[in-house]
Protein backbone atom coordinates (compact mmCIF):
# COMPACT_ATOMS: atom_id res chain seq x y z
CA UNK A 1 0.00 0.00 0.00
CA UNK A 2 1.34 3.47 -0.89
CA UNK A 3 1.80 6.05 1.85
CA UNK A 4 -0.59 8.53 0.22
CA UNK A 5 -3.31 5.86 0.06
CA UNK A 6 -2.67 4.88 3.69
CA UNK A 7 -2.95 8.51 4.81
CA UNK A 8 -6.19 8.91 2.85
CA UNK A 9 -7.66 5.78 4.50
CA UNK A 10 -6.63 6.95 7.99
CA UNK A 11 -7.96 10.47 7.36
CA UNK A 12 -11.34 9.46 5.93
CA UNK A 13 -12.05 5.70 5.59
CA UNK A 14 -15.61 6.42 4.40
CA UNK A 15 -14.41 8.57 1.49
CA UNK A 16 -11.87 5.94 0.42
CA UNK A 17 -14.53 3.20 0.42
CA UNK A 18 -16.96 5.48 -1.42
CA UNK A 19 -14.59 5.74 -4.41
CA UNK A 20 -14.33 1.96 -4.80
CA UNK A 21 -17.37 1.14 -6.94
CA UNK A 22 -16.24 -2.41 -7.62
CA UNK A 23 -16.01 -4.03 -4.19
CA UNK A 24 -16.33 -1.75 -1.13
CA UNK A 25 -19.14 0.42 -2.56
CA UNK A 26 -20.59 -1.77 -5.31
CA UNK A 27 -23.66 0.01 -6.78
CA UNK A 28 -25.86 -3.08 -6.47
CA UNK A 29 -24.75 -4.39 -3.10
CA UNK A 30 -24.57 -1.07 -1.26
CA UNK A 31 -27.16 1.08 -3.06
CA UNK A 32 -29.56 -1.43 -4.63
CA UNK A 33 -29.23 -0.12 -8.20
CA UNK A 34 -30.00 -2.09 -11.37
CA UNK A 35 -31.89 -4.85 -9.55
CA UNK A 36 -34.59 -5.70 -12.13
CA UNK A 37 -32.30 -7.22 -14.81
CA UNK A 38 -30.30 -9.01 -12.10
CA UNK A 39 -33.36 -10.62 -10.53
CA UNK A 40 -35.19 -11.67 -13.70
CA UNK A 41 -32.55 -12.11 -16.39
CA UNK A 42 -29.27 -13.01 -14.72
CA UNK A 43 -30.24 -16.68 -14.77
CA UNK A 44 -27.29 -17.85 -16.85
CA UNK A 45 -23.74 -16.82 -17.61
CA UNK A 46 -24.62 -16.02 -21.22
CA UNK A 47 -27.52 -13.69 -20.28
CA UNK A 48 -25.27 -12.00 -17.74
CA UNK A 49 -22.55 -11.38 -20.35
CA UNK A 50 -25.10 -9.88 -22.79
CA UNK A 51 -26.48 -7.59 -20.08
CA UNK A 52 -22.98 -6.61 -18.97
CA UNK A 53 -22.09 -5.72 -22.58
CA UNK A 54 -25.26 -3.61 -22.87
CA UNK A 55 -24.47 -1.74 -19.64
CA UNK A 56 -20.83 -1.27 -20.69
CA UNK A 57 -21.88 0.28 -23.99
CA UNK A 58 -24.68 2.41 -22.52
CA UNK A 59 -23.45 3.71 -19.19
CA UNK A 60 -20.40 5.89 -19.87
CA UNK A 61 -21.57 7.55 -23.13
CA UNK A 62 -25.05 8.30 -21.75
CA UNK A 63 -23.61 9.63 -18.50
CA UNK A 64 -21.21 11.93 -20.37
CA UNK A 65 -23.96 13.17 -22.71
CA UNK A 66 -26.32 13.79 -19.78
CA UNK A 67 -23.54 15.49 -17.82
CA UNK A 68 -22.96 17.94 -20.70
CA UNK A 69 -26.66 18.64 -21.30
CA UNK A 70 -27.56 18.91 -17.62
CA UNK A 71 -25.23 21.92 -17.32
CA UNK A 72 -28.25 23.88 -18.60
CA UNK A 73 -30.05 23.06 -15.32
CA UNK A 74 -27.24 22.41 -12.84
CA UNK A 75 -27.66 21.40 -9.20
CA UNK A 76 -24.90 22.90 -7.05
CA UNK A 77 -25.88 21.79 -3.52
CA UNK A 78 -25.77 18.26 -2.14
CA UNK A 79 -29.01 19.03 -0.31
CA UNK A 80 -30.81 21.62 -2.47
CA UNK A 81 -33.72 23.77 -1.30
CA UNK A 82 -37.24 22.44 -2.09
CA UNK A 83 -37.85 25.37 -4.51
CA UNK A 84 -34.71 24.49 -6.49
CA UNK A 85 -35.74 20.84 -6.65
CA UNK A 86 -39.24 21.77 -7.85
CA UNK A 87 -37.74 23.74 -10.73
CA UNK A 88 -34.77 21.58 -11.71
CA UNK A 89 -35.53 17.96 -10.87
CA UNK A 90 -37.92 17.24 -13.76
CA UNK A 91 -35.80 18.90 -16.49
CA UNK A 92 -32.75 17.04 -15.21
CA UNK A 93 -34.66 13.72 -15.11
CA UNK A 94 -35.78 14.25 -18.72
CA UNK A 95 -32.22 15.12 -19.81
CA UNK A 96 -30.88 11.90 -18.24
CA UNK A 97 -33.73 9.74 -19.63
CA UNK A 98 -33.47 11.13 -23.17
CA UNK A 99 -29.66 10.93 -23.17
CA UNK A 100 -29.78 7.21 -22.36
CA UNK A 101 -32.54 6.59 -24.94
CA UNK A 102 -30.52 8.43 -27.63
CA UNK A 103 -27.36 6.46 -26.82
CA UNK A 104 -29.48 3.27 -26.99
CA UNK A 105 -30.18 4.09 -30.67
CA UNK A 106 -26.48 3.61 -31.39
CA UNK A 107 -25.93 0.75 -28.93
CA UNK A 108 -28.75 -1.55 -30.12
CA UNK A 109 -27.25 -2.27 -33.60
CA UNK A 110 -23.89 -3.05 -31.98
CA UNK A 111 -25.50 -5.50 -29.55
CA UNK A 112 -27.52 -6.99 -32.40
CA UNK A 113 -24.32 -7.51 -34.39
CA UNK A 114 -22.57 -9.10 -31.37
CA UNK A 115 -25.31 -11.40 -30.11
CA UNK A 116 -27.85 -11.76 -32.98
CA UNK A 117 -31.11 -13.45 -32.09
CA UNK A 118 -29.87 -14.34 -28.57
CA UNK A 119 -30.55 -10.70 -27.75
CA UNK A 120 -34.29 -11.47 -27.90
CA UNK A 121 -33.94 -13.47 -24.68
CA UNK A 122 -33.37 -10.18 -22.81
CA UNK A 123 -36.94 -9.13 -23.75
CA UNK A 124 -38.19 -5.89 -22.21
CA UNK A 125 -35.21 -5.67 -19.84
CA UNK A 126 -32.83 -4.39 -22.53
CA UNK A 127 -34.85 -1.24 -23.43
CA UNK A 128 -35.75 -0.88 -19.75
CA UNK A 129 -32.08 -0.31 -18.91
CA UNK A 130 -32.58 3.25 -20.18
CA UNK A 131 -34.52 4.21 -17.03
CA UNK A 132 -32.61 2.08 -14.52
CA UNK A 133 -31.37 4.19 -11.58
CA UNK A 134 -27.91 2.73 -12.27
CA UNK A 135 -27.77 4.88 -15.41
CA UNK A 136 -29.93 7.83 -14.39
CA UNK A 137 -29.48 8.32 -10.62
CA UNK A 138 -27.29 11.42 -11.11
CA UNK A 139 -30.29 13.56 -12.08
CA UNK A 140 -31.06 14.21 -8.42
CA UNK A 141 -27.43 14.72 -7.39
CA UNK A 142 -24.98 17.59 -7.60
CA UNK A 143 -23.60 18.50 -11.06
CA UNK A 144 -20.49 16.43 -11.95
CA UNK A 145 -17.63 17.14 -14.35
CA UNK A 146 -17.11 15.15 -17.56
CA UNK A 147 -13.92 13.63 -16.14
CA UNK A 148 -15.77 12.39 -13.07
CA UNK A 149 -18.63 11.11 -15.24
CA UNK A 150 -16.17 8.98 -17.26
CA UNK A 151 -14.19 7.73 -14.28
CA UNK A 152 -17.22 6.92 -12.09
CA UNK A 153 -19.08 5.47 -15.09
CA UNK A 154 -16.23 3.07 -15.83
CA UNK A 155 -15.91 1.96 -12.21
CA UNK A 156 -19.68 1.44 -11.87
CA UNK A 157 -19.70 -0.55 -15.13
CA UNK A 158 -16.96 -2.87 -13.83
CA UNK A 159 -18.69 -3.30 -10.46
CA UNK A 160 -22.09 -4.03 -12.02
CA UNK A 161 -20.69 -6.37 -14.68
CA UNK A 162 -18.76 -8.31 -12.07
CA UNK A 163 -21.85 -8.86 -9.94
CA UNK A 164 -23.98 -9.69 -13.00
CA UNK A 165 -21.63 -12.43 -14.20
CA UNK A 166 -21.15 -13.79 -10.68
CA UNK A 167 -24.90 -13.94 -10.01
CA UNK A 168 -25.61 -15.34 -13.51
CA UNK A 169 -23.12 -18.19 -12.98
CA UNK A 170 -24.34 -18.96 -9.43
CA UNK A 171 -27.99 -19.06 -10.52
CA UNK A 172 -27.22 -21.15 -13.60
CA UNK A 173 -25.34 -23.63 -11.43
CA UNK A 174 -28.10 -23.74 -8.79
CA UNK A 175 -30.98 -23.98 -11.27
CA UNK A 176 -29.49 -26.13 -14.05
CA UNK A 177 -26.25 -27.54 -12.66
CA UNK A 178 -24.22 -25.87 -15.44
CA UNK A 179 -21.91 -22.86 -15.80
CA UNK A 180 -21.85 -21.24 -19.27
CA UNK A 181 -23.61 -24.37 -20.53
CA UNK A 182 -21.00 -26.81 -19.19
CA UNK A 183 -22.30 -29.46 -16.78
CA UNK A 184 -20.89 -29.03 -13.26
CA UNK A 185 -23.30 -30.92 -11.01
CA UNK A 186 -26.94 -31.88 -10.81
CA UNK A 187 -29.42 -28.97 -10.35
CA UNK A 188 -29.25 -27.92 -6.70
CA UNK A 189 -32.09 -25.39 -6.42
CA UNK A 190 -34.34 -25.14 -9.51
CA UNK A 191 -36.19 -22.18 -7.91
CA UNK A 192 -33.05 -20.06 -8.44
CA UNK A 193 -34.03 -19.69 -12.09
CA UNK A 194 -37.27 -17.86 -11.20
CA UNK A 195 -37.56 -14.18 -10.14
CA UNK A 196 -38.43 -15.22 -6.55
CA UNK A 197 -35.27 -17.30 -6.43
CA UNK A 198 -33.42 -14.37 -7.98
CA UNK A 199 -34.49 -12.09 -5.12
CA UNK A 200 -33.42 -14.63 -2.50
CA UNK A 201 -30.08 -15.61 -4.09
CA UNK A 202 -29.24 -11.92 -4.71
CA UNK A 203 -30.17 -11.08 -1.09
CA UNK A 204 -27.86 -13.80 0.25
CA UNK A 205 -25.08 -12.79 -2.16
CA UNK A 206 -25.42 -9.14 -1.06
CA UNK A 207 -25.17 -10.17 2.61
CA UNK A 208 -22.01 -12.24 1.98
CA UNK A 209 -20.53 -9.43 -0.15
CA UNK A 210 -21.29 -6.84 2.56
CA UNK A 211 -19.72 -8.99 5.28
CA UNK A 212 -16.56 -9.46 3.17
CA UNK A 213 -16.47 -5.73 2.32
CA UNK A 214 -16.75 -4.82 6.03
CA UNK A 215 -13.86 -7.22 6.83
CA UNK A 216 -11.73 -5.81 3.99
CA UNK A 217 -12.46 -2.26 5.15
CA UNK A 218 -11.44 -3.06 8.73
CA UNK A 219 -8.26 -4.76 7.46
CA UNK A 220 -7.35 -1.80 5.21
CA UNK A 221 -7.97 0.71 8.02
CA UNK A 222 -5.76 -1.30 10.40
CA UNK A 223 -2.98 -1.75 7.81
CA UNK A 224 -3.10 1.92 6.83
CA UNK A 225 -2.92 2.96 10.51
CA UNK A 226 0.16 0.72 11.04
CA UNK A 227 1.84 2.04 7.90
CA UNK A 228 1.27 5.69 8.85
CA UNK A 229 2.63 4.95 12.36
CA UNK A 230 5.78 3.31 10.91
CA UNK A 231 6.40 6.26 8.59
CA UNK A 232 5.88 8.75 11.43
CA UNK A 233 8.30 6.75 13.62
CA UNK A 234 10.92 6.69 10.82
CA UNK A 235 10.61 10.46 10.33
CA UNK A 236 10.92 11.05 14.07
CA UNK A 237 14.06 8.81 14.20
CA UNK A 238 15.62 10.70 11.26
CA UNK A 239 14.99 14.04 12.91
CA UNK A 240 16.35 12.73 16.22
CA UNK B 1 -74.99 -1.92 -23.49
CA UNK B 2 -73.37 -5.30 -24.16
CA UNK B 3 -70.24 -3.54 -25.49
CA UNK B 4 -69.97 -1.43 -22.32
CA UNK B 5 -70.24 -4.53 -20.11
CA UNK B 6 -67.70 -6.44 -22.22
CA UNK B 7 -65.23 -3.51 -22.21
CA UNK B 8 -65.62 -3.07 -18.43
CA UNK B 9 -65.13 -6.81 -17.87
CA UNK B 10 -61.95 -6.79 -20.00
CA UNK B 11 -60.68 -3.70 -18.13
CA UNK B 12 -61.20 -5.26 -14.68
CA UNK B 13 -59.87 -8.67 -15.75
CA UNK B 14 -56.62 -7.14 -16.98
CA UNK B 15 -56.37 -4.92 -13.90
CA UNK B 16 -56.74 -7.98 -11.64
CA UNK B 17 -54.25 -9.91 -13.76
CA UNK B 18 -51.69 -7.12 -13.33
CA UNK B 19 -52.26 -6.76 -9.56
CA UNK B 20 -51.90 -10.43 -8.66
CA UNK B 21 -50.93 -12.94 -11.38
CA UNK B 22 -48.49 -10.61 -13.14
CA UNK B 23 -47.59 -8.26 -10.31
CA UNK B 24 -44.99 -5.75 -11.51
CA UNK B 25 -42.66 -6.29 -8.56
CA UNK B 26 -43.14 -9.94 -7.59
CA UNK B 27 -43.16 -11.51 -11.07
CA UNK B 28 -41.10 -9.06 -13.15
CA UNK B 29 -39.11 -7.07 -10.55
CA UNK B 30 -40.20 -3.84 -12.29
CA UNK B 31 -39.27 -0.71 -10.33
CA UNK B 32 -37.67 -2.76 -7.57
CA UNK B 33 -34.56 -0.54 -7.36
CA UNK B 34 -36.78 2.47 -6.59
CA UNK B 35 -38.83 0.35 -4.17
CA UNK B 36 -35.83 -0.59 -2.01
CA UNK B 37 -34.67 3.05 -2.03
CA UNK B 38 -38.15 4.14 -0.99
CA UNK B 39 -38.04 1.81 2.02
CA UNK B 40 -35.02 3.65 3.41
CA UNK B 41 -36.18 7.13 2.37
CA UNK B 42 -38.06 8.84 5.20
CA UNK B 43 -38.59 12.04 3.15
CA UNK B 44 -40.79 10.35 0.52
CA UNK B 45 -44.24 9.07 1.47
CA UNK B 46 -44.95 5.60 0.06
CA UNK B 47 -48.63 6.50 -0.36
CA UNK B 48 -47.91 9.66 -2.34
CA UNK B 49 -45.32 7.88 -4.47
CA UNK B 50 -47.70 4.99 -5.18
CA UNK B 51 -50.57 7.33 -6.05
CA UNK B 52 -48.38 9.40 -8.36
CA UNK B 53 -47.07 6.25 -10.03
CA UNK B 54 -50.62 4.98 -10.63
CA UNK B 55 -51.67 8.31 -12.17
CA UNK B 56 -48.57 8.41 -14.41
CA UNK B 57 -49.10 4.80 -15.42
CA UNK B 58 -52.70 5.39 -16.51
CA UNK B 59 -51.99 8.69 -18.28
CA UNK B 60 -49.03 7.22 -20.19
CA UNK B 61 -51.15 4.35 -21.57
CA UNK B 62 -52.92 6.18 -24.45
CA UNK B 63 -49.81 8.10 -25.52
CA UNK B 64 -47.65 4.97 -25.47
CA UNK B 65 -50.32 2.86 -27.19
CA UNK B 66 -50.61 5.38 -30.02
CA UNK B 67 -46.82 5.85 -30.30
CA UNK B 68 -46.29 2.07 -30.21
CA UNK B 69 -48.78 1.50 -33.02
CA UNK B 70 -47.06 4.21 -35.13
CA UNK B 71 -43.61 2.59 -34.88
CA UNK B 72 -44.89 -1.02 -35.13
CA UNK B 73 -44.51 -1.21 -38.97
CA UNK B 74 -40.94 0.17 -38.90
CA UNK B 75 -37.99 -2.20 -39.35
CA UNK B 76 -35.96 -0.52 -36.59
CA UNK B 77 -38.79 -0.43 -34.02
CA UNK B 78 -36.79 -2.33 -31.39
CA UNK B 79 -34.14 0.38 -31.54
CA UNK B 80 -36.69 3.19 -31.29
CA UNK B 81 -38.80 1.80 -28.44
CA UNK B 82 -37.06 3.42 -25.44
CA UNK B 83 -36.93 6.85 -27.12
CA UNK B 84 -40.57 6.79 -28.25
CA UNK B 85 -41.96 5.45 -24.97
CA UNK B 86 -39.79 7.73 -22.88
CA UNK B 87 -41.09 10.66 -24.95
CA UNK B 88 -44.65 9.55 -23.99
CA UNK B 89 -43.64 9.44 -20.32
CA UNK B 90 -42.00 12.87 -20.65
CA UNK B 91 -45.20 14.39 -22.07
CA UNK B 92 -47.20 12.99 -19.14
CA UNK B 93 -44.65 14.17 -16.56
CA UNK B 94 -44.67 17.68 -18.04
CA UNK B 95 -48.50 17.72 -17.95
CA UNK B 96 -48.55 16.57 -14.32
CA UNK B 97 -45.88 19.12 -13.41
CA UNK B 98 -47.85 21.93 -15.09
CA UNK B 99 -51.07 20.96 -13.27
CA UNK B 100 -49.30 20.76 -9.89
CA UNK B 101 -47.51 24.05 -10.56
CA UNK B 102 -50.85 25.79 -11.13
CA UNK B 103 -52.70 24.12 -8.23
CA UNK B 104 -51.14 26.33 -5.55
CA UNK B 105 -53.43 25.25 -2.69
CA UNK B 106 -53.12 21.48 -3.25
CA UNK B 107 -52.10 19.50 -0.13
CA UNK B 108 -48.62 17.88 -0.41
CA UNK B 109 -48.00 19.92 -3.58
CA UNK B 110 -44.30 20.41 -2.85
CA UNK B 111 -43.75 16.68 -2.19
CA UNK B 112 -45.70 15.73 -5.31
CA UNK B 113 -43.64 18.08 -7.48
CA UNK B 114 -40.53 16.28 -6.24
CA UNK B 115 -42.11 12.84 -6.77
CA UNK B 116 -43.27 13.42 -10.40
CA UNK B 117 -39.82 12.79 -11.97
CA UNK B 118 -39.11 9.88 -9.57
CA UNK B 119 -42.36 8.18 -10.55
CA UNK B 120 -41.90 8.92 -14.26
CA UNK B 121 -38.29 7.76 -14.54
CA UNK B 122 -39.20 4.36 -13.13
CA UNK B 123 -38.79 0.98 -14.75
CA UNK B 124 -42.31 0.02 -13.58
CA UNK B 125 -43.85 2.62 -15.92
CA UNK B 126 -41.65 1.88 -18.95
CA UNK B 127 -41.71 -1.87 -18.26
CA UNK B 128 -45.52 -2.00 -18.13
CA UNK B 129 -45.79 -0.09 -21.41
CA UNK B 130 -43.30 -2.50 -23.01
CA UNK B 131 -45.23 -5.54 -21.72
CA UNK B 132 -48.48 -4.09 -23.15
CA UNK B 133 -46.81 -3.75 -26.57
CA UNK B 134 -45.06 -7.15 -26.60
CA UNK B 135 -48.34 -8.87 -25.65
CA UNK B 136 -50.25 -6.83 -28.30
CA UNK B 137 -52.88 -5.52 -25.87
CA UNK B 138 -55.77 -3.40 -27.16
CA UNK B 139 -56.24 0.10 -25.75
CA UNK B 140 -58.87 -1.14 -23.24
CA UNK B 141 -56.67 -4.02 -22.12
CA UNK B 142 -53.71 -1.63 -21.84
CA UNK B 143 -55.70 0.74 -19.60
CA UNK B 144 -56.72 -2.13 -17.32
CA UNK B 145 -53.20 -3.57 -17.23
CA UNK B 146 -51.70 -0.10 -16.61
CA UNK B 147 -54.02 0.57 -13.67
CA UNK B 148 -53.47 -2.92 -12.25
CA UNK B 149 -49.72 -2.62 -12.63
CA UNK B 150 -49.72 0.69 -10.72
CA UNK B 151 -51.94 -0.79 -7.98
CA UNK B 152 -49.76 -3.91 -7.84
CA UNK B 153 -46.71 -1.72 -7.35
CA UNK B 154 -48.48 0.19 -4.56
CA UNK B 155 -49.39 -3.14 -2.93
CA UNK B 156 -45.74 -4.23 -3.06
CA UNK B 157 -44.50 -0.88 -1.71
CA UNK B 158 -46.96 -1.03 1.19
CA UNK B 159 -46.11 -4.67 2.00
CA UNK B 160 -42.41 -3.83 2.12
CA UNK B 161 -42.70 -0.52 4.00
CA UNK B 162 -45.06 -2.21 6.50
CA UNK B 163 -42.31 -4.71 7.31
CA UNK B 164 -39.61 -2.00 7.45
CA UNK B 165 -39.35 -1.94 11.25
CA UNK B 166 -39.14 -5.72 11.52
CA UNK B 167 -36.52 -5.84 8.77
CA UNK B 168 -34.36 -3.51 10.87
CA UNK B 169 -34.57 -5.79 13.92
CA UNK B 170 -31.39 -6.48 15.86
CA UNK B 171 -32.25 -10.20 15.68
CA UNK B 172 -31.27 -10.16 12.00
CA UNK B 173 -27.53 -10.79 11.41
CA UNK B 174 -25.77 -7.49 10.71
CA UNK B 175 -24.70 -8.38 7.15
CA UNK B 176 -28.33 -9.12 6.22
CA UNK B 177 -29.79 -5.88 7.63
CA UNK B 178 -31.12 -3.36 5.10
CA UNK B 179 -31.04 -4.29 1.41
CA UNK B 180 -30.20 -8.05 1.66
CA UNK B 181 -33.05 -8.92 4.01
CA UNK B 182 -35.45 -6.71 2.02
CA UNK B 183 -34.58 -8.69 -1.12
CA UNK B 184 -35.04 -12.03 0.68
CA UNK B 185 -38.40 -10.77 2.06
CA UNK B 186 -39.60 -9.71 -1.42
CA UNK B 187 -38.48 -13.12 -2.72
CA UNK B 188 -40.52 -14.94 -0.07
CA UNK B 189 -43.57 -12.76 -0.86
CA UNK B 190 -43.09 -13.53 -4.57
CA UNK B 191 -43.04 -17.26 -3.75
CA UNK B 192 -46.28 -16.88 -1.79
CA UNK B 193 -47.90 -15.24 -4.82
CA UNK B 194 -46.68 -18.05 -7.11
CA UNK B 195 -48.47 -20.40 -4.70
CA UNK B 196 -51.79 -18.85 -5.73
CA UNK B 197 -51.20 -18.09 -9.39
CA UNK B 198 -48.33 -20.26 -10.61
CA UNK B 199 -45.45 -18.68 -12.42
CA UNK B 200 -44.76 -18.02 -16.07
CA UNK B 201 -43.30 -14.66 -16.96
CA UNK B 202 -43.55 -13.43 -20.54
CA UNK B 203 -40.60 -11.20 -21.34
Amino acid sequence: MRRATAELIVKDPGKFAHHDRVFLNNPVVMQGMGLAPLVVLATSGQNAVMLAAAVALLLVPSRVLACLLSRLVPLYDEDPAPETLQKKLLPRALVYGFSTAVVYLAVYPILNMLFGTSLLSLGIYLPMLTVEPLLTYRFGRVQETVRKAVSKGLRITVGYALLLVLLGCIREWLAAGTVFGMAVSRPVLPMAGMPAGGFIVLGVLCAVWRALAAKRRAYLTKEAGNLVDVHSQKEADREG
Amino acid sequence: MKDVVTTSAVFFNYALLAVFAQNAVFTRALGVSRLVQLVGDDRTSSWLFGMQLCITQILVTPFAWYAGSRIAPLANRAQLRPLVYFASIAVVCLLEHAVLWMAKGLPHRSALLRIVPLAGLNSCVLGTVLVERTQSFTLGQSFGFGLGSGLGYVLAVLLVTEARHRLRSKAIPEAFRGLPITLVYVGVLALAIYGFTGHSVIL
